[in-house]
Order: structure tokens, then C-alpha cells, then sequence
């Protein structure tokens, strides 16, 4: 259990560091990003596959779920700033398409965590990056780009293919000021990698269905959460 | 100069170091933006042995000091802070009429060698704090040295003029036209001696080689070429040719999100032109032979030790980053430094290193709250002395430490004002770690993090070390080397 509020600990400060690697003069530090997702990577791995998580749900009935259904009671575990009130524009696009609760579902490491009511993220964690996303002009081209029509839900057959795929949702981060963490990347959906994306850096592939700033850090995003995707992909 | 060789059968930990000079403003304290300094200097690295009666004064961290590295005689010494600007500091030579000021390192130029600048394509400014400077062999009367920002090398050339020519016969001393009438007869110009005007032109910009973040260039033993070294790509330049270079290093995955590990240092092999070794965030070294192929991406061979299980931690991968390395002078051996070891690694033997040093190993229980507050991350450069019998690198709270490869000893040494005092001994310092603690004993708990010594550098053959302390310069002597004077 100690190693899972650690690991817990980690993550949220991992994130925080993400979240901050924004604002940084000098543009995003690939090395140090990088580490941090390795951290976060491995947190996350430890958080999920440490016994004492809730119970998950069946898979099917996960899937099922209306994406509007209520987030679990894991909001309070999140310390974190206030949410600032959501843009109006973001507010009814939440948790679209493939944001599969999969949960615990297609997850490896099921050790009976706790889904909980896999809320389909759902406007958790506003916080930075609204306050982000407002701030700069800079990035307003970019959401633009990410207005795209939400994803098509995924066929159940590759939620599992997502969880354990590179699903880009650190990318989101850097791309949309951090409305990625809500993750969910369907797999269709993301954008080629134009040229290791280095003209556009900065302007990351906009994992479209990120658009709502908002960080989920509830169990269920937890695991779909990919470190890897992403930061890098930002450049 | 001095007679003492660096590395003598004495062993260099046992040599006395003491303070040398200390240049730059009395301490403050440096936050992200702003810091005030208790006493003021109005410039950066001037010498203040004497702290300066109060007067406050809001300073930007623009004055960090980012690099530093000896010339190859020793004779020049240079600096790169964060604010884009070098100095070069000169040894001033033996004389026997001042005897004291033998051997002293003065500021011989300043310039600004970076500026800041806005990529306005990914909507990003560049910094332009100075990351390296290396030095050119000295070829003619003037020095060179290559120094570079996150994006931009720029190639500087120092000489000194120190005589002009007088006695034109149309032109006037102030270079005005002279009436003919008054020219009664010709004379040849002659040269006669000037104050010493120290010139600093930039000779060659290499601009446009990297998307990421440069953090290492070396020079190559054939000084025609050089390489500079990013986050994922190593590219090699000719010193004279600016508009193109070749690659030679590219680790970018296909596919961004399958990146697992970045290029951290880099650097040739001190004699032979074609090898060059680079390490890896993940604590690995790779050798590459430039005859193998125009592509280095196959490494000729790796070094890797493989991980201790019972070390392993959520930061075991951070922590075995590599920040520095450092091919010995003999160029039999290789430097590393991770956040808690400094490694040697024999050329001959890819599995392990053959000698490791613990820093600060009393850190390893400390690693989440080091991640906290970001000193996890912190790169500390390691170096090497003239004999390649010590070696050195830096630590918090301004510790540097010492490690004789003969004798085994180390040696923990601390760089502040209030603890050295001019010529004299500098005293161990030691970190207690519970259980006994003795008098002048610091604990862990006790260390400020926010004093970190991550750039030194060793005269090449000389026991005098220059230990950067975020604004200020401590330069430290062998003590038998200073009396020598």
C-alpha cells in the first residue's frame, strides 16, 4: 500500500513536471522529458498492479458506459489547483469515442485495480491546463487544429490494441496544452508523425479528441496513460 | 612555472589545495528569475577576494556560469555563463619582479557570444546560455575557440594587438589626411607599442545542424573537423565550412513514441581522428569508428554495466543517466558520471567499468524528493588531471570531490568564500550520515541542494583546477605548486 501512495505521489508530481516543461524558456527538454515519462511509466505500472484497487468492473459493461456517466470519487485523491472554469467551446466534448474505459480492461496488469465506476474520464483536472491553454496566444492556432470532429469509437477488438500501443496521450500534452491527459487516443486517429514531426514541433500532432484540457489522473486514465507517446513526439 | 608534475608517486589527494583566486560578485542567491546580491560587483568574474561593503542589487541569473575549460597550454581559461557571454581569462606569466602575482588568471576578453533568439516556426525562444567551449589547437599567434548555445556553434578568433604603426606619411596621427605641403620628406612607418587591445571576431557560424538541443561539441584530433552532439543526432562539420555537415549519429526512432533513450555527451578520442564515443541516457557508452561506415548508428562497441537489482527504484533509470564523458589524456580510458558514480571504463572492456566512485551515494535515500525538486536532473561534469591519476567532479552544498585512482583515496572539498581564505588549505569536508558525527561534520539534511558544482575543469598539466560555483569562479592551486613561484 506504501508503494502505491508513493507511486501515486510520483505520478502527480510527474505530471506537474510535464504540465510545467511547458512554459520552459528554451522550448521542451527532450532528455529530461523523457526521464520523467520513464518515471511516470513506471509509477503508473506499480500503481496499477498494486493490490488494494477497487474492483474492476466487466469489460463489457465498461464499454458500454455512456461516456457522460459520473467520474469516481478518485477526483479527491487528486490534489491539484482548482479547476479553473472550462471554455465554453470545450465543455460538451468530453470523453468521446474510444476513450475506453478500458479501465482495467485489456489491461495487463489487472490485480483487481479498482476502476471503480470506470468513469470515462470526464472533466477531472481542468486545472493547468486550462490556465495553460488560456494563456498563450500560441496556442490558440494550435487548438484550432484540433477542433477536428471527434474520433469514431473504436471496435472493442482494438481497445486492447490502444492500451498497449503508443497511444499518443502525453503527446496531446504538448500539443494542446495539455488536454491530451485526458488521453484516449484511438489509434485511427492520430495523425502520421509528419517527419518525426520536427517542423511542427511544438505543434504536436493533435490527437483530436484531446481537446479538453483537462487531466484526468482517475485510475482508468491511469492505465491507458501511455508515457512513452509522449512528450517527444512534441518536437 | 611550476616543477611539480601533476600525478607525482605523492599521490594528487594528498596534494594542499588551496584557494588561488575567486572571481565574481559575493554570493546570492539565485532563483529562476531574479536574484540580489548582497555585495555588488558591477561586473561578472571580476575579482573580489573582498566582499564589498552592502549594497543591494536585483541581478538576473544571466551570470551563472555554464562551462568552463582550459586552453591546451593551460594559459587561457575560459567561461560561458547564462546569459550568452564568455570570458577568457589569462595566466599571467613568471615574473620575478612580482612574485605573488605569479601564475594568476586575469580577464584577458569578454564578449557576448549568444543572444537570445525566437524560433518563430515552433513558436520557441532559444536560449542563449552558453552549454560548451571548447578551444582549438593554437595553430598561429592567434587562439580559437568553438562555443555553442542549444541550436548555434559559433567559431571565435582572439588575437591581441599590441603594437601600431605610427609615422604614416599621408596620414596624421589621428588618421586625417595630412596637407601635402607640409610633407618635406618620406619616412617608413614604424611600429610602436600599444596597450594590449585583446580583438575577439566570430569566424564562422554553424548554424542550422540541430533540432534539439545541442549539448556537446569536441574537437577533433585532426583539428580540421569537429562534431557537435544533440538530444538525437551527431553531426560532424569541417571548421570551415559552415553551410553543411554530416551526419553521423542518428538515434531518432521511426516513430517518436518508441523513444527510450537520448544522446547525453559525446566526445572524440583525444588521438585517434576516427573514434569517438557517446553516451546514452539509459548509461551506456558507445565507441563508434568512423572508417565503419558514413553512419556511426552501429556502435563498434558498447559499454554498458548491467543494473544492480537491489539498487532498483522508481528513479534507478534517471539516476543512471549519464551527464558527462571524458576520454583520459593517454586515451586509454574513459570518464563517466551519472548522479551518484564517477566511472572509469578501460577502451578494452565493454561490460563493466574498472574502477567506480560513489559521489554522494547518502543521496540514494533521498532520490524522490531529489526528483521533487528537479536536482535530480542535474548534469555534473567530471574531469580528469593531467596524469590521469585524479579525477574529479562536483556535488551539492558547493562540494567537489577528489579521487586518486592510485591510492584510492578521495577527497571532499568545499568552495566558498567564508571557508577559503587566499593561500590558505583548503580542510576535507566530510557528510555524516547518522552514527558518529564529528565537529565541522555536515549532515545530509543539512546540504543546500541550491549550491551545486556541475562544471570544473583540470589545467592540463598543472595541479590548478577552476571549480564554477554558480556565479563565481574559484580557482584552487596546489599548494607545493604555488611555492614553487
Amino acid at each position: 500500500m506504501e508503494f502505491k501512495l508513493e507511486a501515486h505521489r510520483i505520478v502527480s508530481i510527474s505530471l506537474g513536471k510535464i504540465y510545467s516543461a511547458r512554459g520552459q524558456r528554451g522550448g521542451l527538454k527532450l532528455h529530461k522529458n523523457l526521464l520523467v515519462s520513464l518515471v511516470l511509466r513506471s509509477a503508473r505500472q506499480v500503481y496499477l498492479s498494486e493490490p488494494g484497487c477497487p474492483p474492476e468492473p466487466p469489460p463489457a459493461a465498461a464499454a458500454a458506459r455512456p461516456p457522460e456517466e459520473e467520474p469516481a470519487p478518485r477526483t479527491a485523491a487528486w490534489a491539484a489547483e482548482p479547476p479553473p472554469p472550462p471554455p465554453q467551446d470545450e465543455a460538451g466534448r468530453d470523453c468521446q469515442g474510444p476513450r475506453p474505459r478500458r479501465c482495467c480492461c485489456g489491461e495487463e496488469n489487472r490485480g483487481g485495480c479498482a476502476g471503480a465506476p470506470p468513469p470515462p474520464h470526464c472533466p477531472r483536472k481542468r486545472s493547468a491546463g486550462e490556465r495553460g491553454q488560456a494563456g498563450s496566444p500560441v496556442k490558440k492556432p494550435r487548438r484550432e487544429e484540433e477542433e477536428p470532429p471527434p474520433p469514431p469509437p473504436s471496435p472493442p477488438g482494438e481497445q486492447e490494441d490502444m492500451e498497449t500501443s503508443n497511444v499518443a496521450s502525453l503527446i496531446s500534452i504538448f500539443g494542446s496544452s495539455f488536454s491530451g491527459l485526458l488521453s484516449k487516443e484511438p489509434k485511427g486517429r492520430r495523425r502520421p508523425p509528419l517527419d518525426g514531426g520536427e517542423a511542427a514541433a511544438g505543434t504536436a500532432p493533435a490527437e483530436a479528441a484531446a481537446e479538453t484540457g483537462q487531466i484526468c489522473c482517475d485510475e482508468p486514465v491511469l492505465r491507458t496513460l501511455n508515457p512513452w507517446s509522449t512528450a517527444i513526439v512534441a518536437f | 612555472m611550476s616543477h611539480k608534475q601533476a600525478g607525482g608517486p605523492a599521490g594528487e589527494s594528498a596534494a594542499d589545495w588551496c584557494l588561488y583566486q575567486l572571481n565574481g560578485a559575493a554570493e546570492f542567491e539565485v532563483s529562476e528569475g531574479i536574484a540580489r546580491a548582497a555585495a555588488m560587483q558591477a561586473s561578472p568574474h571580476c575579482p573580489a577576494n573582498v566582499p564589498q561593503p552592502s549594497s543591494e542589487e536585483v541581478t538576473s541569473g544571466a551570470d551563472i556560469i555554464s562551462t568552463v575549460e582550459f586552453n591546451h597550454t593551460g594559459e587561457l581559461l575560459a567561461t560561458g555563463d547564462k546569459g550568452g557571454r564568455v570570458v577568457i581569462f589569462q595566466r599571467e606569466p613568471e615574473s620575478k619582479n612580482e612574485p605573488y602575482n605569479q601564475g594568476e588568471y586575469n580577464v584577458y576578453s569578454t564578449f557576448q557570444s549568444h543572444e537570445p533568439e525566437f524560433d518563430y516556426l515552433k513558436s520557441l525562444e532559444i536560449e542563449e546560455k552558453i552549454n560548451k567551449i571548447k578551444w582549438l589547437p593554437q595553430q598561429n599567434a592567434a587562439h580559437s575557440l568553438l562555443s555553442t548555445n542549444d541550436k548555434t556553434i559559433k567559431l571565435w578568433k582572439i588575437t591581441e594587438r599590441d603594437k601600431r604603426p605610427e609615422g604614416y606619411n599621408l596620414k596624421d596621427e589621428e588618421g586625417k589626411l595630412k596637407d601635402l605641403s607640409t610633407v618635406t620628406s618620406l619616412q617608413v612607418p614604424v611600429l610602436k607599442p600599444m596597450d594590449l587591445m585583446v580583438e575577439v571576431t566570430p569566424r564562422r557560424i554553424f548554424a542550422n545542424g540541430h533540432t534539439y538541443h545541442v549539448n556537446s561539441i569536441s574537437v577533433n584530433s585532426d583539428c580540421e573537423t569537429y562534431m557537435s552532439a544533440d538530444d538525437l543526432r551527431i553531426n560532424l562539420w569541417h571548421l570551415a565550412i559552415t553551410d553543411r555537415s554530416f551526419n553521423i549519429v542518428d538515434i531518432k526512432p521511426a516513430n517518436m513514441e518508441d523513444l527510450t533513450e537520448v544522446i547525453t555527451a559525446s566526445e572524440f578520442h583525444p588521438h585517434h581522428c576516427n573514434l569517438f564515443v557517446y553516451s546514452s541516457s539509459k548509461g551506456s557508452l558507445r565507441l563508434c569508428d568512423m572508417r565503419a561506415s558514413a553512419l556511426c548508428d552501429k556502435h563498434s562497441k558498447l559499454y554498458e554495466e548491467p543494473e544492480d537489482p537491489s539498487n532498483r527504484s522508481f528513479f534507478s533509470e534517471i539516476i543512471s543517466s549519464v551527464s558527462d564523458v571524458k576520454f583520459s589524456h593517454s586515451g586509454r580510458y574513459m570518464l563517466t558520471r551519472d548522479y551518484l558514480t564517477v566511472k572509469v571504463w578501460d577502451l578494452n572492456m565493454e561490460t563493466k567499468p574498472v574502477e567506480t566512485y560513489q559521489v554522494h551515494d547518502y543521496l540514494r535515500s533521498k532520490l524522490c524528493s531529489l526528483y521533487e525538486n528537479d536536482c535530480i536532473f542535474d548534469k555534473f561534469e567530471c574531469a580528469w588531471n593531467g596524469s590521469d591519476s585524479v579525477i574529479m567532479t562536483g556535488a551539492y552544498n558547493n562540494f567537489f570531490r577528489m579521487f586518486d585512482r592510485n591510492t584510492k583515496r578521495d577527497v571532499t572539498l568545499e568552495a566558498s568564500r567564508e571557508s577559503s581564505k587566499p593561500r590558505a588549505i583548503l580542510k576535507p569536508r566530510r557528510v555524516c550520515v547518522g552514527g558518529k558525527r564529528r565537529k565541522d561534520d555536515i549532515s545530509v539534511d543539512s546540504l543546500d541542494f541550491t549550491k551545486k558544482i556541475l562544471h570544473t575543469a583540470w589545467h592540463p598539466t598543472e595541479n590548478i583546477i577552476a571549480i564554477a560555483a554558480t556565479n563565481n569562479l574559484y580557482i584552487f592551486q596546489d599548494k607545493v605548486n604555488s611555492e614553487m613561484h
